[in-house]
This record gives structure tokens, sequence and C-alpha cells, in this order.
């Protein structure tokens, strides 16, 4: 896996251009959200499963194995993906797929001219909501929306959404979070 | 002194045998002319004897030069050495009297300072007391009052922990409370409402 930086920057964007061009071209923007999400997916197992590292880094095994070994794991996800997970493993740089994640984010807002927008809640949004969202994001970003719903009940109410590494977070989970913070440390005056 | 006495005696002897010779022959003439009286009767018998006095005077003038010669000097020694002994015994007591006066009167004059000297060191000790007394009593109020200031200063800091510990437990308790309270209470409608709410009041992704 290359360390130079720039040189990093060049590969993980290379990877992350062959991966939206491909999804694309098989199916177009639905084929490079599904890419996207399959690529958050896989980051962060990578990330969580320590298990899945070692193995998919070990130097012992052919490539033939490694193939074989990547092909098991990431069965199921898009064809354009898996080939790209493949090479990367091959190239050992499994180690990049959360900059390659970002790097892709980018390039469907630059290439495609849409804006993935992805909104945590704690309950599934109705189609006002939806559209009260993708307007507000439409208007500050200058362009086509995209939403990727999650729910997370771990928010407790409010909304999270975050584009491209910019992010806001008006859930109720941080707001208390701040008031505690306010609570503890405001000096509560003479007892 | 034993000699001076012995040599008194013997002057005192030696005068005695001269004084009792010449008295004998002053107070009794009448002796020395009796033979001649007896012989011859008249002038003569006023007249001495010039076989018995002539002796008698070359004894008298030979005991007179012997004693002038020995005897007076060794005396008029003996007087002066006593004279002297005298004079200066009387100067050496006028000097002690001088002296013990002298003496006596710086002795007052010490034992005044003495006096003196013992009051002022007993003022002296007074004072040093007082002050002593004043530092010890300055000192021991300071470290009260600092001793009072350090306690104070502990139990406010103890109070400001103890308020931050409790203000803290409060505020955890009301945030767990106001959570659980969200998580249960709120229907999904209510959650959409809130969503609706907080999309409109958000900040810009561009502020960001």
């Amino acid at each position: 896996m290359p360390t130079n930086r720039l040189v990093v920057k060049e590969t993980v964007d290379t990877y992350a251009s062959v991966l939206l061009d491909a999804a694309n071209a098989a199916g177009g923007q639905d084929a490079v959200l599904e890419v996207r999400d399959q690529l958050e997916v896989v980051t962060k197992a990578l990330r969580s499963n320590v298990d899945l590292e070692v193995a998919l880094a070990e130097e012992a095994y052919t490539p033939e194995q490694r193939e074989t070994l990547v092909r098991n794991v990431f069965a199921g996800m898009n064809p354009a993906l898996a080939e790209t997970l493949l090479v990367m493993a091959e190239r050992d740089d499994l180690g990049l797929a959360g900059r390659i994640y970002r790097a892709y984010d980018e390039q469907i807002e630059e290439k495609l001219g849409v804006a993935v927008v992805d909104v945590t809640t704690v309950v599934e949004l109705d189609d006002a909501l939806r559209e009260t969202i993708s307007n507000k994001a439409a208007q500050d970003l200058g362009k086509q929306v995209v939403l990727r719903e999650h729910v997370d009940k771990s928010i407790l109410g409010g909304i999270i959404m975050s584009v491209s590494g910019r992010r806001i977070d008006a859930s109720i989970a941080t707001q208390l979070d701040t008031a505690r913070t306010v609570l503890k440390t405001t000096d509560g005056g003479e007892c | 002194m034993k000699a001076s006495n012995k040599a008194s005696r013997l002057l005192a002897r030696a005068g005695g045998i001269s004084a009792a010779a010449f008295t004998a022959s002053a107070a009794f003439p009448a002796l020395a002319f009796a033979a001649e009286e007896e012989g011859s009767g008249g002038i003569s018998a006023i007249l001495p004897n010039m076989t018995e006095f002539i002796p008698m005077v070359v004894a008298f003038i030979l005991l007179l030069l012997i004693l002038g010669k020995f005897g007076w000097p060794m005396f008029q020694g003996m007087l002066d050495k006593r004279e002297a002994s005298i004079k200066d015994s009387l100067e050496k007591a006028e000097e002690a009297r001088i002296e013990s006066e002298r003496a006596l009167a710086e002795y007052k004059t010490q034992l005044e300072d003495a006096k003196a000297q013992a009051a002022q060191i007993v003022a002296d000790a007074k004072a040093t007391g007082e002050a002593v007394k004043t530092d010890i009593t300055a000192k021991a109020q300071a470290e009260a009052e600092q001793m009072i200031a350090k306690a104070r200063v502990a139990i406010e800091a103890e109070k400001q922990a103890a308020i931050a510990e409790l203000q803290a437990s409060v505020a955890d308790t009301s945030i767990a409370v106001a959570s659980r309270l969200i998580g249960e209470n709120l229907s999904d409608d209510e959650h959409r409402a809130i969503v609706a709410r907080y999309v409109d009041e958000a900040g810009s992704f561009n502020a960001n």
C-alpha cells in the first residue's frame, strides 16, 4: 500500500472513479447509489472485523485463494464493487476503503451533479418530510439531492443530515448532551 | 622589734650605771672629802680628793665618750627608726583610712550603679517580656487567622465540589429522565413533527 499522500490520493481517486464509472455504466444512478450503500457496509465491516482484515491481508495466500476469499466474503455485492474489491485485495489496498467511500461520494456530486444526503431519524420518513428535507438540502447545496435514509433509535429524536463530510446534527440526543454539559458547567449560584 | 627592745634595755642599764655614779658622787661629796676632812679639815673639806676625783672624772669622761661614741648613735638610731616606724604607721593608717573612705565611696557608688543597673535590667526584662508577649500574641492571632482562612477556603472548595457533584448528578438524572420520556412517550407522528421543525430551524450546510 502506498504511503505518499499524493500517491495515495491519486490511488483513492482512481479506485473511486473506476468504481463510479463501472456502476454508472452498468445501472445508472440507482446502481451508483447501490454501490455507495454497499461500499459503506464494506467499510464498516472492514473497520469492525479484525479477523476479516487480517485474513484479507494474509501474505501466505496465493492470488487465487485471496480471490476466492473476497468473492465469498462479498458475495451478493454489485459486480462492479466486487471486482474493485478484488483488485484492492490483490494490491493490498483494502485499508483505503474508507477514503475511497468519501472520494466516491465527492465524485458522485461532481460527475453526476447529485448530492447524496444521509438522513438519520428515529422513525421512517414520510413523503412530506422527504420533500421538506430534499428542498432544504437542494436549496443549501444548489444541486439535485438524493436522500439515503437511516433509522437510529439512539438519537432519541430529531434529525442528522450529512453530505460529503458536512453535517447538520439536530438530534435530540445531541441537544440533551449539550444541555447536560451546560447544566454541569453553569454556576448554580449560592445555596 | 625584739632587737630594739634589747638595745633599749642595754642603754637603760648603761645609763642607769653612769647616772648612779654621777648621782652618787654629786649627792654624797662628803664621802670623798671625808678622809681629807679627817686629816686636814678647812677648805680641804670641800675640795675633792684628787686621787679619787681624777680617776672618777677620767672614768666619767671615758664612759661619756664611749656612750657618746657607741651608745648615743645606736640610741638615736633606734629613736629615729622608731619615729620613722611610727610616722610610717601613722601615714599608712592615714592612707588606709583615706583608702577605706575612697573604697567606701566607690563601693557606695558601685552599689548605686548596681542598683540602677539592676533596676534597668528589670525594666528591660519587663519591656522585653512585654514585647515578646505582644509578639507571641500577634503571631498566634495571625496563625489563627490563617488557619481560619484556610479552613474557609477548604470549606468553600468542598462546598463548590459538592454543589458541582450535585449539579452533575441532577443534570445526569434530568437528562436520563428526559431521554426516557422522549423515547417512550413520543409517537411516530410527533417525532416527524419534531423532525420537520428541526429541519426548518436547522442551519445551512453551507454554514458548516
